[in-house]
């Protein structure tokens, strides 16, 4: 499947919107996108969000029609990371898995805490910056489980099929072969990240160790399953917009909800606040 | 005529010097080309609309005492592009850098993205590769031939062609190809933190780490190319603010040197500068594709030890 994007309004502003289209017609990056690209051979479309070495919080959004893409606000301002050295940004491509979900209703048995209500977050760590609303085909290689303000925030470690070292990744444990020093610092990004905003270091799960492939697809099954259980109407939706193109089985399916999504719009990027460039130095951080 | 002139403008310059470690004039830029192609050239232009060079035109103005000195801005933090003030051409405008034709960009060492500082260069100075230097420690090491090369830490991203007056910190003594190459390292004099930070030690309580980070970036950026890992004078210390004043005051003499006999020796660069009266008109492109290598994160496998 070739997915395009559509881009309505200026990049840095609230009006800014990535929808995903299938034959140029507006879909759910949330729940129209399948979660395997193809099952057999364990290969899932990832949603890319962020590009790596950028700061702006762009997600998936829950509440509007079609789920575009759009950055997210903290008390009306747009919200982007901060530089915490010796990072720039986040330092993969991060994004999210369709048709997954972490269900608040529900405690995890090892983490002990329920889930944030967002789609499954992912790390692809391949050597190509992707963009905003790409649909990548990934590998998984594991996961860690960050616990973002006493949520229970899985993170999957994926790289594209398609880079050079794709072949040779296969669990977790080459990711370190390959990438050495990656794991330590995605632990060392995700729990400091937060603190520049005044808020307290996070906790990983599992003194911080990232669990392997295998782990890793449980996690994804499970979210998995949470998601078709909401999309069928059998969860609290907690306020998540269902509607989808391409689900006829589902009472929110409606096949033609991309016409009534705005024309694509080019328009050039809106300044950054400068304050975005600051690098934070934390002691005691590496 | 001459003479008034100069009577009247004195008593001006004396006030602009009261100020001078915190302004520099407003300078402009004047671009021609595409960014990221070998056509891309930004030159100075002088307060008065004629064409200068970020080189030779731009005041070093150190002051020891205030510890500042200007710094001409040529790559930001973060970025990859090689640009440099060339040392050949007429008015030395920032280009980029090219290698076998091709324009430069860094390479991306694991966990730094690009320059990890605001990278430019100290105005009128020069590291002379003519001479074997006489300074302790670096005896009978050739300069690099281009001039003194400094790392602006201050939180604000610098774009290229910006002067800035920056606060002397201390230096960090590479040898690149065998050949000298100082570090200075330096900080906006308007960044926030300025007045807290006056030497190397500083550095280290206000940004934990980028000490060795910098040391480790300039030992290792060449690697993916290739090249064996950069080597530094000292064992790598970083040397300290009286020293590193004395190393941009004598590298000043050597530019000043270099302006006498540049005249009688063609193989030096060439000296062409303001008060020739040129003026460059701006015809700035859209720029170029970076390439997409560019966007790669080379990890550097580290020996167990």
């Amino acid at each position: 499947m070739v997915y395009t994007t559509r881009q309505i309004g200026a990049k840095n502003t609230l009006d800014y919107k990535v929808y995903i289209e299938e034959n140029g017609k507006p879909i759910s990056s949330f729940h129209d996108i399948p979660l395997y690209a193809d099952e057999a051979n364990q290969i899932f479309n990832m949603v890319v969000e962020i590009p790596r070495w950028t700061n702006a919080k762009l997600e998936v959004s829950k509440e509007e029609t079609l789920n575009p893409i759009i950055q997210d606000t903290k008390k009306g301002k747009l919200r982007y990371v901060r530089n915490c050295f010796p990072h720039h940004g986040y330092i993969h491509n991060y994004g999210a898995f369709p048709q997954t979900w972490e269900d608040p209703n529900s405690i995890h048995p090892e983490t002990k805490a329920a889930g944030d209500n967002d789609p499954l977050d992912v790390l692809e760590i391949g050597e190509t910056i992707g963009y905003t609303g790409q649909v990548k085909q990934v590998k998984v290689l594991g996961v860690m489980a960050l616990l973002d303000e006493g949520e229970t925030d899985w993170k999957v470690i994926v790289i594209d099929i398609n880079d050079p070292l794709a072949p040779k990744l296969n669990d977790i444990e080459d990711v370190e072969k390959y990438f050495p020093g990656l794991l330590r610092a995605t632990n060392e990004w995700f729990r400091i990240y937060k603190i520049p905003d005044g808020k307290p270091e996070n906790q990983f799960a599992f003194s911080g160790e990232a669990k392997n492939k295998k782990y890793a697809l449980d996690v994804i099954r499970e979210c998995s399953d949470a998601w078709k259980n909401l999309i069928q109407g059998k969860s609290d939706v907690k306020g998540i917009e269902l509607t989808n193109t391409t689900l006829s089985g589902t009472s929110t399916y409606s096949p033609s909800a991309g016409s009534a999504v705005a024309a694509a719009e080019q328009k050039e990027d809106a300044p950054v606040d400068k304050s975005v460039d600051k690098w934070f130095f934390i002691s005691g951080s590496a | 005529m001459i003479r008034s002139i100069n009577a009247v403008k004195a008593p001006l310059r004396r006030l602009l010097m009261t100020k001078s470690h915190l302004e520099v004039p407003s300078y402009g830029k004047v671009i021609q080309g595409s960014k990221y192609t070998p056509e891309y050239a930004q030159y100075l232009r002088l307060p008065n609309g004629e064409v200068g060079s970020f080189f030779h035109d731009v005041p070093l103005d150190l002051d020891r005492e205030q510890q500042t000195v200007n710094m001409v801005v040529e790559i930001s933090r973060w970025t990859n592009a090689k640009f440099e003030i060339s040392r050949n051409r007429p008015f030395n405008p920032i280009i980029q850098d090219q290698k076998n034709g091709k324009v430069r960009f860094v390479d991306n060492i694991f966990p730094s993205h690009g320059f990890i500082h605001n990278y430019g260069a100290i105005p009128q100075t020069w590291e002379d590769p003519t001479v074997e230097s006489s300074h302790e420690g670096v005896r009978g090491i050739k300069g690099d031939n281009d001039p003194l090369d400094c790392c602006e830490i201050g939180s604000s991203v610098l774009s290229m062609g910006d002067v800035k007056k920056v606060k002397i910190l201390g230096s960090l003594a590479l040898i690149d190809n065998g050949e000298l190459d100082w570090k200075v390292l330096v900080i906006d004099v308007n960044d926030p933190l300025a007045s807290k930070i006056n030497n190397i030690d500083d550095i280290e309580i206000h940004f934990p780490n980028l000490l060795e980070a910098t040391r480790n970036w300039f030992r290792d950026y060449k690697i993916p190319t290739g090249k064996p890992p950069n080597e530094f004078a000292f064992d790598g210390q970083y040397r300290g603010l009286t020293e590193t004043m004395n190393v941009i005051q004598e590298c000043h003499g050597s530019w000043r040197k270099l302006l006498r006999d540049s005249e009688t020796n063609d193989s030096l660069p060439q000296i062409v500068r303001a008060g020739s009266g040129v003026v460059i008109k701006p015809e700035e492109l859209p720029d170029a594709p970076v390439p997409k290598a560019v966007g790669t994160w080379h990890f550097i496998k580290k020996e167990k030890d």
